[in-house]
């Protein structure tokens, strides 16, 4: 999943597209589930094949164009999102027993607001809304002005030791999928 | 020759008696009952009826998928396998319904009852509304769980035409599905007959069926258009316009006044134990005049279930497997109130959070509790069918400077001061058929004598109506067409039936109300469909570790062995925890207000519409 080139990072086991097969007798959707780097695999036989992004599912516009998929062996496909809101530049310390986090949150498409901008803390390199040990959030009028860096503190949480997880995630208003930053290691 | 002769023989015998009872060709088949005999008779009607009445569908309820009642907030498993504790997120197609079997099979009832000639035009009026009460409240459990689906009330039949498209029908809109459920109600509750029975439908049934899928219909058209995105299609199959609200709710309401003034309703009020009186409301059978409409079991006819069988509480079973399936979460115990008022949060710590606090007995956390509680759930210190149900972990033992916590491996085990360890009920951490949460299941389970054995088992009644819930409905209704006064008078006849003095709540919110509903409708089909209608199961359920709605607790006491402090040594302390056996919180996404609709039904009917997020 991409925008401008970039990989779109999203939860694990939440966000899906559905492959299709037309010319069999036995029709029905193949559901490919997304990383949460933001990649997919299946496995399937040559074919030819439709992808087609689910409405409301992801962190992005509905875009329910099909895409025409050719699989003759490996086969290797972009697929273009266009999200609410992306995150850039984000950075994660730690600073004494504290997590702090400071991200530029940037709107895509218009006439979406922001209702929640959490960072989550886990114990393993699965970190999101559904997998941590902790999460410090902004909402309301914390998230309305976004023209400025956005700074986040998390007291670290005492099942986290040694090494923390940490990802920064974005939940617009009317979207139940996040989208995330790339999980980053911080030594504590 | 001789062979030959014989064969003959036989041949002109066979053929002789034949030509004698010329209707030898014609005879009626013994074993098989013909469309003409069941049209003309009332009592082959009755049966039929009896056969779609059975297979009304269900989701959770105590003779099918009882097991369910441990997927939402209200209890966790503790049987064998964790499957129920660990569900990642709930399928799309979870609530997926798509039986047109019955329906047909109904519509075709209503042809041919009609073409009866033994039957008086009554008889055929009263079956005819009969039927059609079954058929709104299949259109009601179809539309709740898919949305708008097709209406159809007519046989399809196939003409053999090559062309299929007659038979396609499009799904109708959400709004249109309860539009004709309240018509049909309308129309026949007044021919339906059955007057004060309360498993075939009567008048007041079909009100209460009203009652319930006009408030649906009408916290759909509120609370839907409450999202920063409402859950729409462009057709409307899904989603149902906000200026309607007010008139569902209206609709609601005064179905829900008609049950109260005209019906022979009373809340259940014998026992002056008010939390045997909850109990024996939803259980008892004889003199019960709060159940509307019952699914009803019979030991001594052999329709029965396994519910006590797979709930009763450890320490009282009966069979040497199962039992304690299902266990009621502290996340329930503590929503019930206490009776001044205040939350219902348990007291486990001393204000300052330094210390325990220290109980003379099990069931002191739960002093001067909301009655629903004792009567919906066992609780630490509480008894069942006369008996005890020790529910214990372990012993906390002072070595000075802190508490050792030791629990028995087996139940029922002695500390070595004699004195009892861990509680024959349990709970245990790990074991299966062990409370794993401290608290057993009351509602629906059956206090009689071999009830919870496989070969006897159990025909407590399944509630599918009740007074109770009326109420529930009329105040809610009236709550949200602003008639508030109103809607106080009815919630707080409810609560003084549990205990609370009269007049208890002097305001009223949307958020008591649902408190109110999942305190009083606990286990009874309820939780996940008023959670789906607010549309708030997402926040609720948002699969959030740290969120506690999502995540299941527990309690388990312990006994103080601290021998000379006299203000503690054996004294009961209780701790709250996770349920040990729990493992992902509980997580429902947008895709799950609408259930998915098969692939294979949008193959045969291209005209059928996919549901938002699928």
């Amino acid at each position: 999943m991409v925008y401008q080139n970039q990989p779109v990072g999203v939860r694990t086991n939440g966000v899906q597209l559905e492959l299709w097969q037309r010319g069999y007798q036995l029709f029905s959707k193949i559901p490919v589930f997304i990383n949460q780097d933001g990649s997919f695999s299946a496995s399937l036989f040559d074919g030819d094949y439709k992808l087609v992004r689910l409405r409301g599912n992801g962190p992005w516009a509905d875009n329910t164009d099909t895409i025409n998929v050719q699989v003759r062996g490996t086969t290797q496909i972009d697929v273009p999102v266009q999200p609410y809101f992306t995150i850039s530049a984000p950075t994660f310390q730690r600073s004494g027993t504290n997590l702090t986090s400071s991200a530029q949150i940037n709107q895509v498409v218009s006439g979406r607001t922001v209702e929640q901008v959490t960072l989550y803390v886990g114990t393993t390199q699965f970190v999101d809304a559904t997998n941590n040990a902790g999460s410090a959030s902004l909402s309301g009028t914390a998230v309305a002005d976004l023209s400025k860096p956005l700074s986040l503190t998390l007291a670290t949480p005492a099942a986290v030791k040694g090494t923390a997880y940490v990802r920064l995630g974005v939940k617009t208003a009317g979207v139940a999928e996040l989208l995330y930053t790339p999980v980053q290691q911080v030594t504590l | 020759m001789k062979r030959i002769l014989i064969s003959f023989l036989i041949g002109a015998t066979l053929w002789s008696t034949s030509a004698c009872k010329e209707e030898w060709l014609d005879r009626q088949p013994v074993n098989v009952i013909l469309d003409s005999q069941v049209w003309n008779d009332p009592a082959l009607i009755t049966s039929l009826l009896a056969n779609y009445y059975n297979r009304l569908p269900v989701h959770t309820q105590i003779d099918n998928n009882n097991g369910g009642f441990a997927d939402y907030d209200e209890a966790s498993w503790s049987g064998s396998g964790d499957g129920r504790n660990n569900i990642i997120s709930y399928g799309f197609d979870r609530w997926r319904l798509w039986d047109y079997g019955l329906i047909r099979d109904i519509n075709l009832a209503l042809d041919n009852i009609q073409t009866s000639t033994a039957l008086t035009a009554a008889q055929k009026t009263q079956f005819n509304a009969e039927f059609r009460f079954l058929r709104a409240y299949q259109y009601f459990e179809l539309v709740k769980r898919m949305g708008g689906v097709p209406l159809v009330t007519k046989q399809l039949v196939y003409d053999f035409s090559g062309d299929p498209s007659p038979l396609q029908v499009p799904r109708a809109k959400e709004s249109e599905v309860y539009d004709f459920i309240g018509s049909e109600l309308d129309a026949v509750m007044d021919v339906l007959g059955n007057d004060g029975s309360n498993t075939r439908a009567n008048k007041f049934t079909a009100l209460a069926l009203k009652s319930r899928a006009m408030l649906y219909a009408g916290s759909i058209a509120k609370y839907n258009n409450r999202l920063a995105a409402p859950i729409t299609t462009s057709g409307g199959e899904v989603g149902i316009p906000a200026n309607r609200a007010t008139e569902y709710y209206t609709k609601s309401l005064e179905a829900s006044r008609k049950i109260l003034t005209e019906g022979n309703y009373a809340l259940y009020r014998v026992n002056p134990n008010l939390g045997e009186n909850f109990f024996e409301a939803i259980t008892r059978k004889a003199n019960n005049r709060e159940a509307i409409f019952v699914k009803d079991f019979l030991v001594s006819k052999g329709y029965r279930h396994g519910y006590s069988y797979d709930n009763i509480a450890r320490g009282l079973r009966e069979d040497n497997l199962s039992s304690s399936n299902v266990t009621p979460s502290l996340n329930l115990v503590e929503d019930f109130e206490y009776l001044d008022g205040s939350s219902g949060e348990l007291k486990t710590r001393t204000a300052d959070n330094s210390d325990y606090i220290y109980y003379d007995n099990l069931s002191g956390p739960f002093a001067n509790k909301d009655a629903r509680l004792y009567g919906t759930v066992i609780y630490p210190g509480t008894s069942f069918k006369g008996q005890e149900v020790q529910i214990q972990a372990g012993v906390l033992v002072w070595d000075g400077a802190n508490y050792q916590i030791s629990e028995g491996n087996a139940l029922g085990t002695t500390y070595t001061d004699g004195l009892l360890q861990t509680g024959s009920s349990g709970p245990q951490r790990s074991q299966v058929d062990v409370t794993n949460t401290g608290f057993y299941l009351r509602k629906f389970v059956d206090p009689a004598a071999m009830s919870s054995t496989r070969g006897v088992g159990s025909d407590i009644w399944w509630v599918r109506f009740r007074l109770g819930e009326v109420l529930l409905n009329a105040s809610e209704a009236a709550l949200e067409l602003g008639q508030t006064a109103e809607a106080l008078t009815y919630v707080n006849r409810v609560r003084e039936r549990a205990g609370f003095g009269a007049n208890s709540l002097k305001e009223l919110t949307i958020g008591r109300l649902q408190n109110e509903r999942r305190v009083e409708l606990a286990f009874e089909d309820h939780r996940v469909w008023d959670l789906k209608r607010w549309r708030i199961a997402h926040d609720v359920w948002n699969g959030n570790p740290s969120n506690p709605d999502a995540v299941m607790y527990a309690l388990y006491p312990y006994r103080v062995v601290r021998p000379g402090d006299a203000a503690r040594h054996n004294k009961y302390v209780f701790m709250k925890l996770v349920a040990p056996r729990f493992r992902a919180p509980r997580q429902f996404q947008f895709g799950n207000y609408y259930s998915s609709i098969d692939q294979s039904v949008i193959n045969n009917n291209p005209k059928i519409v996919r549901n938002p997020f699928h």
